[in-house]
């Protein structure tokens, strides 16, 4: 059963879980960074982290340095980490500023695998790859910049922490070197390349249909890379042949993915459920969604008509004005609930891995616009089959 | 307050901007070529109506349709056809006849549908045929088929 909690009424901007998952770091769609505590089945604020001026776009906590990063709008990024305040002896969260160097907001950041270096994508046709300057005390950024035509809306670091995948409005995913010679040993060859100073790149790729590249995501091993546009589709890159799979899906498009393992990608969006894919070189399919429509949910969430329907096509307004239409109703009938049959009930805007078992992520979390958190078994995957019976129009 | 700043076309100062060619890889046909080809469909699609297979007729109009800048006139023809298909087709078999199309197909012909619905009056167009079209369409492909066509700068 999926764990359910609620965060607020404002939309959940972003979520990163420490490496225990006893603390939480949300945005509520604002500037301040909140971490959480969990009392019972409940997150509770306990810190506020607030430096930046405007709305934080991104936070990702780097589990083994325990380390914390967010990016905003305000195109700053800060690095905070757990300090014994002087004066009282308690643990404070001390903010770093980082010297992004963009002129146009920061739109997305991650830790490298070996958490000496982060990624900081951005409006500004730019990525700032960003690592410690331990002779200033300070972090700086080194741009990627060609031959990036758009804004940068997701990246994602390859285990070796030196590639980064990067997905742009200008509707393609690309693959770059991020080395700095500073920081990194030489890396050993991969199947995206051998040699690799910064801003080599090593693959570019296209959505099918023109759309913005929302979400990349390297596979486990690192050698398969993942991307969702916003034309309903999700690609899959064996950078060898290159074969290259495109599914197209029949819903709304997706925006958030992560790889559960090197066969299956758990991705969700503006269709409020995770879509689980699973394939391999040979091929990929959609294989189910771990939101089973079914199951018996809180009593409020089912809504009147009781059908195990999932999509608003049958709901809401919709309902209403064929109701005014075929039957001359005008009120709203029991079925016209505006509840939808998933458990989140607006867009999901981020999923990330919340436990590992066995072959790889065992759960995943997710948080979106309706302010809700939810953590899912990945192994609980429903097939599709009723909700493509009730997504037809009458 | 002085607020005419906000109508600044700000990119018009950016040396870098982000041109209307670079969103989509562009047609390698010649507008000429392209517009000799919907002719030839034009035909073929006439052919396959007179023997009744209108699935082969919209993959045939369908299939490498014409898109981007100057083949206008290969567009009209194009649509032109389109509607001659979508008008003759009775509305009980429409159903079938989208299932056995590819996605491409389907994506296209959405695309179609919405054009010939921006065009009221013109041609052949009757708003109660492409609304049938469109309602099974979606049954068979998804809002996901709608999002494309939004979304897909190669605009027909």
């Amino acid at each position: 059963m999926p764990e359910i909690f609620s965060l607020g009424q404002t939309p959940v901007t972003c979520h990163s879980f420490n490496a225990d998952r006893t603390q939480l770091a949300v945005s509520l769609n604002n500037n301040e960074a909140l971490i959480m505590n969990k009392q019972g089945n409940e997150w509770v604020p306990s810190i506020t982290l607030s430096e930046h001026d405007k709305l934080i776009t991104s936070i990702d906590w780097a589990p083994n340095s325990n380390r914390i990063v967010t990016c905003s709008q305000d195109r700053n990024a800060y690095v905070w980490q757990e300090q014994t305040d002087p004066e009282t002896g308690g643990l404070v969260w001390k903010p770093t500023l980082v010297l992004l160097r963009i002129n146009r907001a920061a739109t997305h950041v991650r830790w490298s695998p070996k958490e000496d270096k982060f990624a900081v994508a951005s409006g500004a046709r730019a990525i700032a790859v960003c690592s410690f300057d331990a002779e200033n005390n300070w972090w700086v950024s080194k741009l990627l910049k060609k031959p990036i035509r758009s804004t940068v809306l997701a990246v994602d670091w390859h285990p070796n922490n030196v590639l980064l995948a990067a997905g742009s409005a200008d509707m393609k995913a690309r693959v770059f070197s991020a080395y700095i010679k500073e920081v990194d040993e030489r890396p050993s060859p991969t199947v995206w390349g051998s040699k690799l100073p910064f801003n080599t790149i090593c693959g570019e790729y296209t959505t099918p249909a023109g759309g913005w590249v929302h979400a990349v995501g390297f596979s486990p091993s690192g050698d398969v890379l993942a991307f969702a546009g916003h034309d309903s589709s999700i690609s899959i890159v064996y950078p060898g042949g290159p074969v290259l799979h495109t599914i197209r899906m029949q819903t709304l498009p997706l925006i958030t993915l992560t790889w559960t393992a090197e066969d299956s990608i758990v991705a969700a969006g503006h269709d409020c459920r995770p879509l689980v894919f699973a394939g391999s070189e040979a091929g990929w399919r959609e294989a189910g969604t771990l939101d089973d429509p079914s199951a018996a949910k809180s009593p409020d969430s089912r809504f009147g008509g009781g059908s195990p329907t999932v999509g608003r096509l049958k709901t809401g307004a919709f309902a209403t004005f064929r109701d005014a239409d075929t039957r001359g109703q005008s009120s709203a009938s029991p079925v016209t609930d505006t509840k939808l049959t998933t458990i989140h009930q607006n867009t999901i805007t981020s999923v990330r891995p919340y436990a590992y078992g066995g072959a790889g992520v065992s759960q995943v979390s997710t948080s979106g616009v309706d302010g809700t958190l939810v953590v899912w078994d990945v192994n609980a995957v429903v097939a599709l089959t009723s909700r493509l019976g009730g997504s037809h129009l009458r | 307050m002085e607020v005419n700043f906000r109508k600044i076309n700000v990119d018009q100062y950016d040396e870098d901007v982000i041109q209307e060619s670079e969103l989509y890889e562009a047609d390698p046909r010649e507008p000429a070529e392209v517009l000799e080809e919907a002719k030839q469909r034009q035909v073929a699609v006439r052919g396959l109506l007179s023997k009744n297979d209108i699935a082969g007729a919209l993959t045939t109009i369908l299939d490498n349709a014409p898109y981007g800048p100057n083949v206008e006139s290969a567009k009209e023809i194009t649509l032109q056809t389109l509607l001659t298909i979508l008008n003759s087709t009775k509305s009980t078999e429409i159903s079938v006849i989208i299932k056995s199309l590819s996605m491409d197909t389907q994506d296209t012909l959405m695309k179609y549908i919405y054009k010939g619905m921006g065009m009221p009056g013109w041609g052949d167009v009757s708003g109660s045929v492409l609304l049938g079209w469109h309602e099974k369409l979606t049954e068979v492909a998804g809002v996901g088929c709608i999002v494309r066509t939004m979304t897909d700068r190669r605009i027909v």
